[in-house]
């Protein structure tokens, strides 16, 4: 099949920059326009930046120091990894609010499984991981294939993975009988960093190469973009929202099994307070580097930023509220932000 | 019925005046310096390329897009129009090119949508008055639109005249019609020509955007002209001939000749390429069956709501229903768009911002997103390496002509006739037998249509099967050696040679 070159190489489709272009530019309406761009693509590594000198220099003699720097890094690390398998469904534009439940789950099944029925570490390791692929293939195929919205079936899965983590648990705080080779996961450190530290990272990078420099991970942001003309472009849709549900799961089981094993213990429902920081995480993430769109490098940012902040405002001895007023707001302006680089119509 | 253009506007100062006017996106520069004027009570056709900046400057009379310099005046005095309402006060109203609609919402709602409904009680929506107040302008335009059906569930065209209905009930000074006829059918159009006269005559202004040069000399009293982002002419339409517009828009004289009447040679008698058999979908399609063979450039006529679209879906497992469907002899079972690509047929379809591309995409990846795969890194891993997509992009916005600086900028911020060449340029190279065009003229300019018939022809020449839905009958009759007309679901003639024309098309698709 041939088809003619345009009929004139001189109005060809590609348009060279226009000298006119130049002409009579209100200069200060496009500086503005311009720093708004920047903002939007910057701001939170700048107020990130910000933040951690502030930090410094209020308590020069334990903030900026590498132990600091170590424990903050151990401490985000399960967050960086419910994090970044969030950004997989956001991407694809669903919601996953089970994760939270799906800690717990993980968390119990593994210590459960070694404490009560004496399983090697390994095995209740993989059963835990286990559990997050069916619970993350449950939501993905109500969601995606019998078309539940994912905000409210993942909401009800939540309350019924909760239930199963009872069940199994007896809703008991668990806290002797974990092998040693379970607590080594989350204690033990490797080149002076914990290890979940490098796990995390380890996860993170493969969700990173998975969305940014695979088809799948293209053909997931087509979905988030335009799901039907993703559908009409023969991109399996379906099946995509349905994986992106079941990364979140594996991650969340992830979780489960590193805290457990730090804590050397299971205490009922762990997995809550993961839930805002990894939406935050995420979010704050969208306004980084892509404003507008979820990606792993922003969520890394997010989650880095979130755990500065909450080490630094401990370290100022600051009430409790005032922490909660900080966090809150600086989350909100962090998204207010990232919607700057969309203001163009 | 009338043809005839006001005889001699009355010489009074214009109410709107648009001053060098400049509005960039990243990449292009939409309008660069672009003034005019206009006076009440007279109709001014608005014309010019995809990408001139007509839906630019449309947008900025709106109040939906402000601009980065310049000046508008109302009745001489400077304003600044901070969001739609600001020019819905002042009288402006537009019908915009792409649905700009609430689908869950009735035609009676979304018509009157922040007009004021009429109450009970000054609380209450009065949905009896709402709904008959409606049916008044619905009737006139004649889409047979039934007030209290949910938009939604209308065809693109039945949502546009609910979208002119909005324009008609609101009582603007401005009416902006931003290609109203496209997709309509000849009846619809006539009707909206006059409707187009009257509110002229009550000295309502109309700007009348469109792509059709007849239409232009059959409605419009002054012509406006638009390239590169700059008004390169206005003046009385009785002053100017076909030719000469043709020169303005085109900025050269050669450029687009008078579209000469084609036949598409070659064997109809070719391999037969795809057959399908009662295809059925409630309501909608019934018992459809009809071949299509290797050289056959296939037109699809019919009435707006007579079921083309949704019979190329059902073919394209787009969406489900009954029947059967061979691809070169053998049954396939099409369950998805991707059954259907792997059975070598691909759809262009109507919508383009809904269906057809990606916005947030870059042209690239817009363009490469069906065969992905073909992009690979060296070895087997799906892993899309970006220069041969670039490559491969870069091509395709050359062959045809999309104006983009930049292969990696968004389709957003694309004109409406370049988004559409984006998805034409997704499956150029697809390597199908069967490609299907659902109205893949609508809203583009006059070298884009030639590109589009260019671009059928071909593949038909290369021995593929074309199928091309249309709503402009000359079209069909133009391009096609074959037209199937569509009438409530059915198709009831296959029409082929000599039997093809406007005559013939019109009066099967509006036998009762």
């Amino acid at each position: 099949m041939t088809v003619k070159e345009p009929v004139s190489g001189k109005r060809g489709g590609v348009s060279t920059p226009d000298a006119p272009a130049e002409v009579a530019a209100p200069a200060s309406r496009n500086a503005g326009r311009r720093a708004e761009v920047i903002l939007a693509k910057y701001g939170v590594l700048v107020a990130f930046l910000v933040v951690i000198v502030v930090f410094s220099l209020a308590r020069p003699e334990s903030f900026p120091t590498v132990e600091n720097l170590k424990s903050i890094l151990a401490s985000a690390a399960p967050a960086l990894v419910i994090a970044a398998g969030l950004t997989v469904v956001l991407v694809m534009q669903d919601f996953d609010l089970s994760f939270g439940s799906m800690i717990g789950l993980g968390a119990g099944a593994a210590v459960v499984l070694m404490a009560n029925e004496g399983w090697s570490w390994p095995v209740a390791v993989a059963v835990a991981i286990g559990f997050g692929v069916a619970g993350g293939a449950l939501n993905g195929y109500l969601v995606s294939y019998l078309r539940g919205p994912s905000f409210i079936i993942t909401l009800a899965m939540g309350t019924v993975l909760t239930g199963i983590e009872f069940a199994i648990t007896g809703q008991k705080t668990i806290f002797s009988g974990v092998p040693a080779g379970y607590t080594s996961i989350g204690q033990d450190e490797l080149l002076g960093l914990n290890n979940m530290v490098w796990i995390a990272a380890l996860f993170a990078a493969l969700l990173w190469a998975a969305l940014d420099r695979t088809e799948i991970g293209r053909y997931m942001y087509a979905v988030g973009g335009n799901a039907e003309a993703a559908r009409l472009a023969g991109v399996r849709t379906r099946a995509l929202r349905l994986v992106g549900f079941v990364v979140v799961g594996v991650s969340a089981a992830l979780v489960g099994v590193l805290i457990s094993s730090q804590s050397a213990s299971y205490s009922p429902s762990p997995g809550v307070a993961f839930l805002l920081p990894a939406f935050a995480a995420a979010f704050l993430g969208s306004a980084c580097f892509r404003p507008g769109e979820f990606n792993i490098p922003g969520t890394v940012v997010g989650v880095l930023f979130l755990g500065v902040i909450q080490t630094g405002l401990t370290m100022l001895d600051l009430e409790t509220y005032v922490i909660n007023l900080v966090q809150g707001g600086i989350l909100i302006s962090a998204v207010l932000i990232s919607r700057l680089g969309q203001r163009v119509t | 019925m009338s043809a005839t253009p006001a005889a001699t506007p009355p010489r009074v100062a214009p109410f709107l005046i648009a001053e060098d006017l400049v509005k960039r996106y990243p990449g292009v520069v939409a309008l660069d310096q672009a003034s005019g004027a206009i006076r009440s009570g007279l109709i001014l056709g608005l014309l010019g390329k995809n990408g001139a900046g007509k839906s630019t400057l449309i947008k900025i009379l709106a109040g939906a897009v402000r601009p980065d310099s310049g000046r508008i005046l109302f009745d001489g005095e400077e304003v600044q129009l901070h969001g739609p309402l600001d020019a819905t006060r002042l009288g402006v109203a537009v019908v915009h090119q792409e649905l700009a609609d609430v689908p869950n919402l009735t035609a009676a709602e979304n018509v009157e949508l922040g007009l004021g409904y009429p109450k009970r009680l000054g609380v209450f929506v009065d949905q009896r008055a709402l709904r008959a107040r409606t049916r008044e302008a619905l009737d006139m335009l004649g889409g047979r639109i039934e007030p209290g059906s949910p938009v939604g569930r209308l065809s693109i065209a039945q949502r546009r005249l609910v979208m002119i209905a909005r324009g008609l009930v609101s009582n603007a000074r401005l009416l902006i019609l931003d290609e109203p006829t496209a997709s309509l059918t000849d009846t619809e159009i006539d009707h909206l020509h006059d409707v187009t006269r009257t509110l002229r005559d009550r000295g309502v202004s109309v700007i009348y955007v469109t792509h059709r040069l007849d239409e232009v000399f059959k409605v419009t009293d002054r012509v406006g002209v638009m390239r590169d982002g700059k008004v390169v002419h206005a003046g009385p339409t009785a002053k100017i001939t076909k030719a000469q517009l043709i020169e303005h828009i085109t900025g050269a004289a050669d450029l687009a000749p008078e579209r000469r009447r084609r036949r598409v040679e070659g064997p109809s008698g070719g391999e037969e390429l795809l057959r399908v058999e009662g295809l059925t979908s409630p309501d909608v399609v019934e018992d459809a069956s009809f071949v299509l063979r290797r050289g056959d450039l296939l037109g699809i006529a019919g009435l707006v709501g007579a079921g083309r679209t949704e019979l190329v879906r059902l073919i394209y497992g787009a969406d489900q229903g009954s029947g059967r469907i061979f691809v070169q002899g053998r049954e396939r079972q099409i369950g998805s768009p991707r059954d259907a690509l792997a059975a070598g047929i691909v759809l262009l379809p109507e919508d383009r911002r809904q269906q057809g591309n990606v916005l947030d995409f870059s042209v690239r990846k817009n363009i490469t997103l069906p065969h992905l795969s073909r992009y690979r890194h060296g070895g087997r891993l799906p892993l899309p390496n970006r220069d041969a997509e670039t490559e491969h992009a870069r091509s395709l916005i050359e062959r045809l002509a999309i104006k983009v600086a930049d292969a990696e900028h968004p389709v957003r911020y694309l004109s409406g006739g370049n988004q559409q060449k984006v998805v034409l340029a997704k499956w150029l190279d697809s390597g199908a037998d069967i490609f299907i065009f659902d109205e893949p003229t609508h809203g583009v300019d006059v070298g884009g249509k030639e590109e589009a018939y260019r671009l059928m022809e071909e593949l038909a020449i290369a021995g593929k099967g074309v199928i091309f839905i249309s709503s402009e009958f000359t079209e069909l009759v133009g391009v096609c050696n074959r037209v199937l007309v569509m009438r409530e679901g059915r198709i009831v003639d296959d029409l082929e040679g000599d039997d093809i024309s406007d005559q013939t098309l019109v009066a099967r698709c509006y036998a009762e």
